[in-house]
């Protein structure tokens, strides 16, 4: 399949710092169809029909998630767009945010009159702080120049934890706190910001919404596969002749993802979603990048023969050892163990026990972790464990064949 | 049983039908059933805090399993409170928190009035094989009305929480990330606030034997003996 | 002005309790480093309780309670960084300054540390000297790059 062109359809075409280059691209047709000739209610039905799944790597319905928000009584309701990216191997939000400021304005400003929201937040993070003044520029001159209505578009910026790009934590960030996770129910389209109803969506899946209001949902229905209607961005990265950012059509094999557009040679393994994202085997190369099999944030790192996947894994879990919130118990507490087993199997004073340890400790975070990071945090190490066994096992105490 | 009325949800828990008022957690209709779920972090004189996990119950059709203490009772749930799924699950916890626990515990004055040992016994959760990091905070003996040994501390926040809902004070707030997480006076500073006297309400709260009265040591009497597996 | 007016005067804006983060990095920036004295002052200026701001302040890796020398260099530790060899990198700014990461020079121009991906990945080896972020690096070129920033 060749190369999708939907979300970044403006990235590299438009100049990102002036409006009238957006709107000689069709710019702002999407939210004045919208907001000119359809009903909120209708918006909301339009985005329900188009199947648009989350892309931050839960991919929850998005109509949903409105329509939720949109029946919630209140006066008060916000959009937040989700510009925290932080796993480990992703920039494609960066690239979005550099190369298209307006069309992410124009999709929050449609969101906005969906829902029944006069307020939206872009939560910017700390390390992009270079984007702020480029952004701010859009919103001024799409504000100036009246397009966004009553609309009211801020940015707020965090200060380094990749753990507010949850959007429970997200949330108490952007309430001035500290970002640590909260419990669900109630989840954000009933109380969310400042116990509001909200809607959270992350930049690329924002990014689809003008274009499906503007071509409507058959359009895009007709495009990826039946559970994973659209594309999908990924940024990647690794060992690879050509990282970067690229989108294809949902269902595209991954070989064509890093064999034919990034141009990795002798994959050994692929990493699907950064820290907490899932590791491949190169022999799964023609597994299709959807919602059914692989997708993930969006973050692809890949790994030629070679790189030490115990190594790799322990990587991973320190990362999430320093920026797990500490809230709950399991992934405080159960990151910071897996990293000391970690240590033991490199200095190779591991034992077989320990790995059935880290299984058990596995299964237990995945079942009882308070969010996301905690769920996922064993999901690299149960990966390398079924497909590189080898790896540990060459490195155990009291296995035959050990390297003692 | 009572005839369902309007806001009264029906459950099943443990096979047998129960039935709820709308907004009661599934903990509180365990309890109310007389079914005995474990907590660390739950205080029924506190907002749910959700912290420890200890509490966690099996619902039907749930990707995860689900913290009692915060989770509201839905119409047709179908809940396990004791399966083996849901044991081993509350044994991991009890001992992530132990291998992180310090060794002077056997020495504790909390004894067996330490509901973190209470938890261990009842699971049988055994030290844990893998010894973890500890963490080591200096006693902080300087205010003449609380003790706090944080070595201790199982981060459950209940004293955070109690200290300003129930104490109205806000001596007590969280501080820094993940495993370094600690509860902390001002900007780290050891707890010496006048506020604290006549008030020992955090250290009532208090599971383990982090938080504890200046008098207190030695002085009371420390319960029937407990055994910790391993 | 002195330091205590102007944090008074950045906690008095009339800003609420949700433009927290934003003061402490206006003051972090400021100050160089959120100290206890600082923290002490924002709190005050804020109406909110001192372990709160510190609670805050200590959560965030970009707000330090240490002090920092003006120009701050984060490098990437990363997982795409580290395979192409941002260790590299990292020595030949831990030689050029002659700090290990987690220190400050004794002349107060730089700090060093280590950070989690920053979203350069593209651009692996990359880091940060402040807001700015610089990539694709090599050993030859962090002699110019340091030089930039006095």
């Amino acid at each position: 399949m060749p190369e999708a062109n939907i979300v970044l359809k403006n990235c590299g075409v438009i100049d990102p710092a002036r409006l009238d280059s957006y709107l000689a691209e069709g710019g702002f047709e999407a939210l004045e169809k919208a907001s000119g000739a359809m009903t909120p209610a209708e918006v909301v039905a339009e985005v329900k029909a188009s199947g648009l799944r989350g892309r931050g790597g839960a991919g929850f319905p998005v109509g949903l998630k409105w329509g939720f928000t949109r029946q919630a009584p209140a006066e008060i309701k916000y959009v937040i767009c989700n510009a925290d990216e932080g796993e480990v191997g992703t920039f494609k939000d960066r690239y979005i945010l550099e190369g298209d400021p307006f069309g992410l304005i124009e999709a929050m400003a449609i969101a906005g009159y969906a829902v029944g929201a006069g307020r939206g937040f872009i939560y910017l993070r700390a390390e992009y702080h270079f984007l702020k003044d480029k952004l701010a520029g859009a919103i001024t001159q799409a504000k100036e120049k009246g397009l966004l209505g009553g609309f009211e578009i801020e940015i707020y910026e965090g200060a380094g934890a990749y753990v507010c790009g949850e959007e429970m934590a997200l949330m108490e960030s952007l309430e001035g706190k500290r970002g640590e996770v909260r419990y669900k129910p109630p989840f954000p389209p009933s109380r969310g910001l400042w116990g509001q109803p909200t809607v959270i969506n992350n930049v690329e899946t924002l990014m689809s919404i003008p274009r499906i209001i503007k071509n409507g949902a058959g359009w895009f229905t007709a495009i990826g596969t039946e559970k994973s209607k659209g594309s999908k961005v990924f940024s990647v990265s690794g060992d690879v002749g050509k990282p970067g950012v690229y989108e294809l059509e949902m269902g595209s094999p991954l070989r064509e993802l890093v064999e034919d557009l990034a141009q990795a040679q002798d994959t050994k393994a692929v990493q699907m979603g950064g820290a907490t994202g899932r590791l491949l085997p190169g022999a799964m190369l023609d597994t299709s990048l959807d919602f059914e099999n692989v997708l993930g944030a969006g973050s692809v790192i890949v790994y030629n023969s070679s790189r030490d996947m115990v190594d790799i894994v322990h990587r991973n879990l320190e990362f999430l050892a320093e920026e797990s919130c500490g809230k709950c118990a399991p992934c405080r507490e159960g990151t910071q163990l897996m990293v000391v087993v970690f240590k033991r199997i490199l200095a190779g004073k591991a034992k077989e026990r320990d790995i059935e340890f880290l299984k058990e400790l596995a299964t237990t975070m995945s079942l009882t972790s308070l969010c996301g990071l905690g769920q996922a945090a064993p999901s690299t190490l149960l990966d390398s464990l079924s497909h590189f066994e080898d790896a540990y096992r060459a490195r155990m105490k009291d296995i035959a064949g050990a390297v003692t | 049983m009572a005839k369902p009325g309007k806001g009264t949800i029906t459950v099943t828990i443990n096979g047998s039908a129960a039935m709820g008022s709308e907004g009661m957690t599934l903990l509180e209709l365990a309890r109310q059933s007389g079914i005995e779920i474990p907590t660390l972090c739950h205080h029924e004189e506190l907002s749910a805090i959700g912290s420890c996990r200890i509490c966690v119950v099996e619902v039907e059709g749930a990707r995860t399993l689900v913290a009692s203490c915060h989770t509201p009772i839905a119409p047709g749930m179908v809940i396990q409170t004791h399966s083996e799924k849901v044991l081993a699950a509350r044994r991991m916890i009890t001992e992530l928190l132990l291998a992180s626990h310090p060794d002077s515990c056997l020495v504790c004055d909390k004894a067996n009035r330490c509901q973190l040992r209470h938890v261990a016994t009842d699971l049988e959760a055994a030290q844990p094989q893998v010894r973890g990091r500890k963490r080591c905070y200096p006693i902080e003996d300087v205010s003449p009305y609380i003790k706090r040994d944080l070595s201790k501390c199982v981060l459950c926040r209940r004293c955070v929480a109690a200290c300003r809902e129930m104490a109205g004070q806000n001596v007590l707030h969280m501080a820094y990330r993940g495993f370094n997480s600690k509860v902390v006076v001002d900007t780290d500073r050891p707890l010496d606030k006048e506020v604290c006297r006549d008030c020992d309400i955090c250290v009532n709260v208090c599971p383990t034997g982090a938080l504890s009265l200046v008098e207190e040591s030695g002085s009371k009497k420390k319960g029937k003996p407990l055994f910790i597996k391993g | 002005m002195n330091m205590t007016a102007k944090i008074r005067e950045i906690g008095k804006q009339g800003r609420g309790r949700e433009e927290l983060l934003a003061v402490l990095r206006e003051a972090r920036e400021s100050y160089g480093c959120l100290t206890p004295e600082v923290i002490v002052e924002l709190a005050a200026g804020l109406d909110l309780p001192v372990g709160e701001v510190y609670g805050v302040a200590t959560f965030y890796s970009f707000l330090s309670t240490r002090p920092k020398g003006r120009n701050n260099i984060r490098i990437c530790k990363s997982i795409p960084c580290f395979l192409k060899d941002s260790q590299i990198i990292i020595d030949t700014v831990a030689e050029a300054i002659d700090i290990q990461p987690g220190e400050t020079t004794a002349d107060n121009r730089f700090s060093f540390e280590l950070t989690n991906c920053i979203g350069a990945c593209d651009k692996a080896p990359a880091m940060m000297v402040n807001h700015r972020v610089y990539g694709g690096l090599t050993p030859a070129e962090i002699a110019r790059i340091l030089a930039e920033h006095k």
